[in-house]
């Protein structure tokens, strides 16, 4: 059935994963539409764009149940998806079709969907799980362009990168609005234990135990970087050479961004006095650390990886969501970029995982963890990577990787200090940290 | 689908910083000593960073280069030193992925004596394009039409042997002027169009377009005819191509060039000529008089239409728009050389003619950038570059792109000797001492102040699309104005003045405010009904923000 224009808005906007909450709609319009079962109860994929006053426009995936503007809340529409997936339909509509396409060998597809329910929205998609064994993800706000979760997933899957959540299969619209990715299905890793939590319990209790553990997540990082960095003759994936002002603009943003938030802090808060007035102190750190020296290769990344990325099952890590960081556009997460920036993610979630374990579970990490913790990793790291993707040499590899450690800390702190003030004593002990051993390096 | 990148903005060029780019002349991507399209797309990331939004090309055609390109003799190639038409797709869509548009130059109004079509058109008389080009059986007609290049051409008519007529050009005689009377050369000129904005260009910067009709008793310049075509151009463009754009190169007075902007149905953007020559004047008379009168003297423009405002660019600084009075006194002020004249213009680039002076540099940018209209940044210019004046024509001011103090600027790695020009070598402007790289690492470098400086802009639509209000103070030696759209109303003051000044200006229409000055964001004490009173550091500037006084 059809519904009228105005509701739709009114559904649209009112959803968390709408992602224009400040602009003034000033009309909608029904792109394309897909029967995706014609008997009842019928499902229609549709794709709608919403206008806005300014001209601007974005399109949003909206699957219509028989009364409802949206039916992904019944189990029986997201199970719709999935055989169609099962079966590799084709549909066509009126611009363009919707591929469904299945990867061969995945167990999860060969058998009937029970139980269905939705696991937390989150910003641009629905997700939803079936008997803890699947995870369907649709995407609301379509961007154009292969989405990069799908497209690294199945990257690492044909190059044999065993640590992630099985890809099971997907659905994608080609034609005359656009060509997007519309939703995945992957394995859904049922007993897994959320890195992030595993280290604050860890630390608690056995903190020995968690560091053989990060020398691991350490190997697997490398494996994972090594495999992304592998493939030539793939020029989605293929490893670059970065032009040769690309430390200098590195230099430069990190810099600007370090003067910007040593200019806007406030000077009566004790938890930055480690820091305070020491901007220039910082910028001179930066400035050592890139006077010489390269960057290395770029290679296709995690792009936002950190301990909440993971997940350790069955004795060893996953590594989860591949999307890149959801506050870039697309293109910008599918960039190359040196694998130290996902090294730097993740040691800098150690030191967020040694305060937390204080602040949340009143258990102090051990003295000299986090050092331990960021020792094991990188052993691990450096132990299974391919190191002609890093900078050349040891020195070379620890400069850069603090160069994108302070570039997180800055970021960290200005992050803290407008939302979460109680954590802001982490990215002041990390930036105290980088200026006292850069020095060293 | 190349728009598939960015958000549909009809108005995306009215808050766009634009960068002329000599292909030739930025990187070489293939080691032959001169820039190509490789080379521009290794580059990108650093325009990105510069935080450009509109990339504009100078000539990219097929061309026996005796104009730099502007003389074309292929509308539907790549010349061949700069790569194939398959590269520039790709640096197109390289540049469309970090979120950079595109235009280019384009020659509507005649072709390279090469180009087959001429060729055609004086081998055969009767034939098919026997009609393409303006012939006469004598040099009679239109003679009213002024000559344009004083320096080279005697008369707008050259006689062909071969065909055994005279033919009209109103640049150099070995571009002969397109007949636009003929429907067919109208058609065949929609195609070209059509064949760029088909691999995703954004737009196109219309080249000489005044010229295109010829008429006697006139002086061929703007006529109706002109705009007639240009009409259907952006009628077949708002057809079939959103959200690209229409840049007239009209080197006029404000009150013919506002003519190119139609109704809103012809150029969307057409560079402000003579408010250039201005700047220039008011900063070495310390006075700010010339830049008000010209701003006055700007007939109001419709809302999708915009300015596009530059310092420099390619061509000599052009003094067609000023008098002959002024004339004298910018070639006394600013080409002190002879070698440094060109035609009616100065061949020079930016920072030597403000004698490298960091203050002048970033004063003016400050003005440029204050100014309602999109500013168009020339290659080199955010670094400093200079010129070379000993070069032939306008090569002076088109020498490599300086990227690093190594060999050959870190603009080519091909032998010193096969570089379509050498990098400039001088002790104050050369690549050892102005270079990229170089400045990247500096803080308190031109180009990190100019990247700066750009972000704070871009940050403020109200410098693209709000009002102008002048505001003339008793102290001459100050340009001052209010730019406002919407709530955001930011005050721009500029010293022109080589010592320190002071100023008071009528803000009582804004009392209570209090003015933030935006690159530091101090607050300054709030503006009451009494004159308010600001001192200026030597060709200083500043900017407020007016705010509110409760936030």
């Amino acid at each position: 059935m059809a519904f009228d224009e105005q509701s739709v808005i009114d559904f649209v906007t009112r959803q968390r994963w709408y992602g224009a909450k400040s602009r003034a709609v000033a009309h909608s319009e029904v792109l394309e539409s897909v029967e995706l079962r014609t008997t009842e109860p019928r499902f229609t994929l549709e794709l709608v764009e919403l206008r806005y006053e300014t001209g601007a426009h974005d399109i949003y995936q909206l699957v219509h149940g028989e009364e409802e503007i949206d039916g992904l809340d019944d189990p029986a529409a997201a199970r719709e998806l999935v055989h169609a997936m099962r079966s590799g339909l084709t549909l066509q509509g009126s611009e363009g079709s919707v591929e469904f396409r299945r990867v061969e060998g995945f167990a999860g597809l060969g058998r009937e969907l029970a139980e269905a329910r939705s696991v937390g929205a989150e910003q641009s998609n629905t997700s939803l799980v079936f008997d803890d064994e699947l995870i369907l993800k649709v995407f609301r706000r379509l961007e154009p362009g292969i989405n990069p979760e799908l497209e690294m997933l199945r990257f690492l899957t044909e190059h044999g990168f065993a640590n992630i959540a099985a890809l099971g299969g997907w659905y994608a619209y080609s034609g005359g609005p656009m060509s997007a990715t519309l939703g995945i299905l992957q394995q859904y890793v049922s007993d897994g234990l959320d890195g992030w939590e595993l280290a604050l319990q860890e630390i608690a209790d056995d903190p020995e135990q968690f560091l053989t553990r990060l020398r691991r997540l350490g190997e697997v990082t490398g494996e994972m970087h090594t495999i992304l960095g592998s493939d030539l003759s793939d020029p989605c994936f293929c490893p670059e050479t970065p032009s040769v002002e690309s430390l200098g603009l590195l230099t430069a943003t990190v810099d600007e961004e370090i003067e910007s938030v040593f200019l806007a802090l406030p000077e009566d808060d004790d938890r930055l006095e480690p820091i305070l007035g020491r901007g220039e102190e910082v910028r001179e750190q930066l400035r050592l650390l890139t006077h010489s020296g390269s960057i290395g290769k770029a290679i296709r990344t995690h792009g936002d990886y950190h301990l909440g990325q993971t997940l350790f099952s069955d004795g060893d890590w996953v590594i989860l969501d591949f999307e890149g960081e959801p506050a870039r556009a697309v293109v910008d997460r599918r960039r190359k970029r040196s694998p130290l920036r996902d090294v730097a993610g993740m040691l800098r979630s150690f030191a967020y995982a040694a305060i937390a374990a204080e602040l949340e579970r009143s258990t102090p990490a051990p003295e000299g963890w986090e050092e331990q913790a960021r020792e094991q990793f990188l052993e691990g790291y450096l132990d299974t990577v391919d190191t002609s993707l890093l900078p050349s040499g040891g020195i070379a590899i620890d400069r850069l990787l603090a160069v994108f450690e302070l570039e997180k800390a800055v970021y960290e702190l200005r992050y803290e200090l407008d939302n979460r003030p109680e954590w802001v004593r982490i990215p002041v002990a990390g930036i105290q940290r980088l200026i006292e051993q850069a020095a060293t390096i | 689908m190349s728009e598939q990148w960015f958000e549909r903005d009809p108005l995306w060029f009215k808050h766009a910083v634009f960068y002329e780019i000599h292909i030739r002349g930025f990187f070489d991507g293939n080691d032959d000593g001169s820039g190509d399209f490789r080379g521009l797309i290794d580059k990108l990331d650093y325009l990105q960073w510069l935080g450009v939004d509109c990339i504009w090309l100078l000539p990219m055609y097929r061309s026996p280069l005796r104009d730099g390109g502007y003389d074309i003799a292929d509308f539907f190639e790549i010349h061949p030193d700069y790569g194939t038409v398959d590269d520039f797709r790709e640096f197109v869509d390289q540049a469309h992925q970090r979120g950079m548009r595109v235009i280019a130059d384009l020659v509507m109004n005649h072709t390279s004596a090469d180009h087959p079509w001429f060729q055609e058109s004086r081998s055969d008389p009767t034939g098919p394009r026997g009609d393409w080009y303006v012939w006469s059986d004598s040099d009679e007609p239109y003679s009213e039409a002024r000559i344009i290049f004083l320096d080279t051409e005697a008369s707008n008519w050259t006689f062909d042997p071969l065909r055994g007529q005279y033919y009209w050009h109103r640049f150099f005689s070995h571009q002969p002027d397109l007949n636009y009377d003929n429907p067919e050369v109208q058609e065949a000129m929609l195609n070209v169009l059509r064949f760029w904005l088909d691999l995703g260009i954004d737009g196109f910067r219309l080249d000489a377009v005044p010229y295109l009709y010829e008429r006697e008793g006139t002086n061929g310049e703007n006529l109706p005819e002109t705009h007639e075509y240009l009409k259907r151009v952006r009628a077949e463009i708002d057809s079939r191509y959103p959200d690209r754009v229409l840049l007239a190169e009209a080197n006029q007075w404000p009150e013919d060039v506002v003519e190119y902007f139609g109704d809103g149905d012809e150029c969307h953007m057409a560079f402000h000529f003579p408010v250039m020559p201005r700047m220039f004047m008011s900063l070495r008379r310390e006075d700010a008089t010339p830049m008000y009168e010209i701003l006055e003297r700007t007939p109001p423009i419709p809302d999708s239409a915009q300015w596009g405002l530059f310092l420099r660019n390619h061509d000599e600084l052009t003094l067609e728009m000023v008098t002959d009075e002024e004339r004298d006194y910018m070639y006394e002020e600013y080409a002190k050389d002879p070698r440094m004249k060109l035609n009616l213009g100065i061949r020079r680039r930016l920072a030597p003619l403000l004698d490298g002076g960091r203050d002048e540099i970033e004063l003016m940018h400050a003005i440029l950038f204050s100014l309602p209209g999109s500013p168009v940044l020339y290659y080199g210019d955010e670094i400093g570059m200079g010129d070379n004046v000993y070069l032939g024509d306008r090569d002076g001011v088109r020498t490599p792109m300086q990227w690093t103090g190594d060999r050959n600027a870190g603009f080519s790695r091909a032998d010193w000797a096969q570089l379509y020009l050498q990098p400039l070598m001088d002790p104050v402007y050369g690549y050892q001492a102005v270079n990229v790289e170089a400045q990247l690492r500096t803080p308190t470098s031109l180009l990190r102040w100019m990247h700066r400086f750009i972000a704070l802009r871009k940050e403020h639509p109200v410098f693209g699309l709000g009002t102008y209000e002048p505001l003339r103070a008793e102290n001459t030696k100050i340009f001052a104005h209010i730019r406002r759209w919407e709530e955001d109303i930011v005050l721009c003051v500029h010293n022109l003045a080589r010592s320190a000044q002071a100023v008071e200006l009528d803000l009582s229409e804004y009392a209570g405010m209090v003015p933030e000055e935006m690159l530091g964001r101090t607050r300054f004490p709030a503006i009451g009904e009494l004159p308010y009173l600001l001192t200026l550091a030597p060709r200083g500037f500043f900017w407020f923000q007016l705010k509110a006084t409760e936030s």
